[in-house]
């Protein structure tokens, strides 16, 4: 079974436009996260990254970066509130910690903590898009002219931890397989199982490369596929977003404060910022579905046809 | 009988959680603090309130909950009270800091938990010649009723060839309900009583004369033929005024982080009185140190020129 952050081809928008397209979209959905700590527009923009996921089909990996972005706000939210102790409204006092010192569970370290976590999530739900609908051959191929190593690197990385995770699951299936009465098999045996799968798969993986010539110069590359019609409006979507979230930020639209007191500016200049954001979401709306048949659309985007 | 198990371990878990100080909420209350908040060296008020804290309460929630503030440093520093920010004023630099009885918190105000009876002063001051005065009297009768943050200390009155002014002294503390130690017991709050070429010979006391760098203190004394004159200094550290060898001083500082001492002084022994008679919260509250000439009380520092 592939893992759900697995790239998988398909004729939406944000899998046909060109890398550069997409990480700018979905750069610019993480900037707003890591520019604003108001949490509507923290909301905003991982409402426009899950809605981004779903248009673009992405649905098994948005819902489990969904799960993993929830567990990890929890965990900040949770070490904040104890590690912080600072805040006008205490809920709880929790007394003297070995490590901790005096611990007081205060409103705001919940409400700073929740923010972090957030902002977490959002930049989990849109690398965990990025990571499903973002060719990383493609990537490679840009990239590879500025950083030939790294971009090697990173995309046998990419097509390798899926690989493994793949065997995971079969080595788990084989386990089941051997009935009720076999013993469980431990985490620490498939650990070392899977290290020595993965060892002998990079030693082939090395050789084939070798006898392919990668280490030699990048040849240029001559078929380089023509611009995707969907490129001009990820560009767009990315521009506005980042104006509107500079522009937003000069005017003081992340008006937000945790301490001493808890204050979440409403006002319009955040909404619009908030509005602007989540609307960037429906960029890989695919509009009307073509009337072709499927085969004839799979013609027409090459990249479906690999499905 | 699992069910019955959860249940007792659950209820311990609560009463050792009960036991240890926690509970749901601020807590109870633990007493009254009095809080000022005051400008430039404590020449002009701000808010003053007594106010009731809860088991929960640091100098930061006290101030939070009785002023508009801005904090930085994920509100671990106070940036603005009122609207009075820290800035930079014709150079100088311009910060809140606050005491809590009388001595100045070597952590910070979100940290200092208050356990009820606390004098808690925030000032908003020049730090450009002294970024550290150890010791005020400006919280009299802290920190001699209740000690320090609820720590209490003995006091002691070190009578140094001080005359009628020791007993004035005294009978100052005692008028407050202070219990006045005898003997030299260790860690004791030292009140100095006596003329300046006396005092110079302790160690603490005779930090004043290093510079208000060393004593917090914005007063000197300079030799004349017939003793010593108090010379009062300005927020720059510089000399402002020299006011003779008929002026008192009352003031506090201390030495590596020690209790506070507190020198009631002068060139003679009238000054030395004079000195004496003005340990009261009339004459010492929301001050760093005091000059006392003729029945007129000077705060110190002056003010720039």
């Amino acid at each position: 079974m592939k893992s759900p952050f697995a790239y998988r081809p398909r004729p939406r928008p944000l899998q046909l436009a060109s890398p550069t397209a997409a990480v700018a979209y979905l750069g610019a959905i993480v900037a707003v996260a890591f520019l604003y700590s108001n949490p509507l527009v923290l909301l905003a923009a991982g409402a426009a990254a899950v809605t981004a996921g779903l248009l673009a089909g992405a649905r098994r990996a948005v819902r489990v970066a969904l799960k993993m972005g929830a567990a990890l706000a929890l965990l900040i939210v949770v070490v904040n509130a104890l590690v912080v102790s600072r805040g006008e409204t205490v809920l709880a006092r929790l007394g003297d910690w070995p490590l901790f010192g005096k611990v007081d569970v205060t409103l705001e370290a919940i409400v700073a903590g929740a923010s972090g976590g957030l902002r977490a999530a959002v930049a989990m739900i849109a690398a965990a898009v990025y990571s499903a609908c973002v060719d990383p051959d493609r990537v490679l191929r840009v990239l590879r002219p500025l950083a030939g190593r790294s971009a090697l690197t990173a995309t046998l990385v990419s097509r390798l931890v899926p690989v493994t995770a793949a065997d995971a699951g079969r080595l788990r299936d084989a386990a089941r397989l051997r009935g009720p009465g076999a013993a469980e098999v431990g985490k620490a045996p498939l650990a070392r199982r899977l290290l020595a799968g993965s060892l002998d798969r990079a030693v082939d993986v090395a050789a084939t490369l070798e006898l392919r010539g990668y280490s030699l110069d990048a040849p240029k590359a001559k078929n380089r596929r023509s611009r995707s019609r969907y490129d001009r409006r990820f560009y767009a979507v990315a521009a506005v977003v980042l104006a509107a979230a500079i522009a937003g930020k000069a005017v003081g639209a992340d008006d937000f404060q945790t301490y001493p007191s808890v204050e979440i500016g409403l006002g319009p200049g955040t909404l619009a910022i908030a509005v602007v954001v989540a609307l960037s979401g429906f960029a890989p709306w695919r509009g009307r579905v073509s009337s072709l048949s499927p085969m004839r659309r799979q013609t027409r985007h090459p990249e479906a046809a690999r499905v | 009988m699992r069910g019955c198990r959860g249940t007792a371990v659950a209820s311990a878990l609560l009463a050792l959680l009960a036991a240890a100080g926690c509970g749901l909420g601020a807590g109870a209350d633990v007493g009254d603090v009095h809080l000022t908040v005051t400008r430039e060296y404590g020449a002009v008020p701000m808010l003053e309130r007594s106010v009731s804290a809860t088991e929960s309460d640091t100098v930061m929630r006290v101030l939070e909950g009785e002023a508009e503030i801005e904090t930085r440093y994920g509100g671990g520093f106070v940036h603005s009270i009122e609207g009075v920010a820290e800035e930079d004023r014709d150079g100088d630099p311009y910060d809140w800091f606050f005491y809590v009885d009388g001595e100045e918190a070597e952590i910070g105000a979100a940290d200092y938990d208050v356990k009820g009876g606390e004098r808690i002063w925030w000032d908003y001051r020049n730090w450009s010649a002294v970024n550290h005065a150890p010791a005020v009297v400006g919280s009299w009768p802290a920190p001699f009723v209740d000690g320090i943050g609820a720590r209490r200390y003995p006091v002691v009155v070190e009578c140094m060839e001080g005359g009628r002014a020791c007993e004035l002294t005294r009978q100052a503390l005692e008028r407050e309900g202070v219990r006045i130690a005898s003997g030299s017991p260790q860690g004791a709050i030292r009140v100095l009583v006596g003329p300046w070429q006396r005092l110079r010979t302790d160690s603490t006391a005779r930090l004043i004369e290093s510079g208000p760098v060393e004593s917090g203190v914005f007063a000197d004394f300079e030799a004349t033929g017939d003793g010593y004159e108090v010379v009062a200094l300005d927020e720059g550290g510089e000399v402002g005024e020299r006011l003779g060898l008929g002026a008192g001083l009352v003031a506090a500082t201390s030495r590596y982080g020690g209790p506070p001492v507190w020198v009631v002084t002068g060139g003679t022994e009238e000054a030395v009185r004079a000195a004496a008679e003005a340990l009261d919260g009339e004459q010492l509250r929301d001050h760093y140190a005091v000059a006392v000439e003729a029945g007129k009380t000077t705060p110190l520092p002056l003010g720039k020129p």
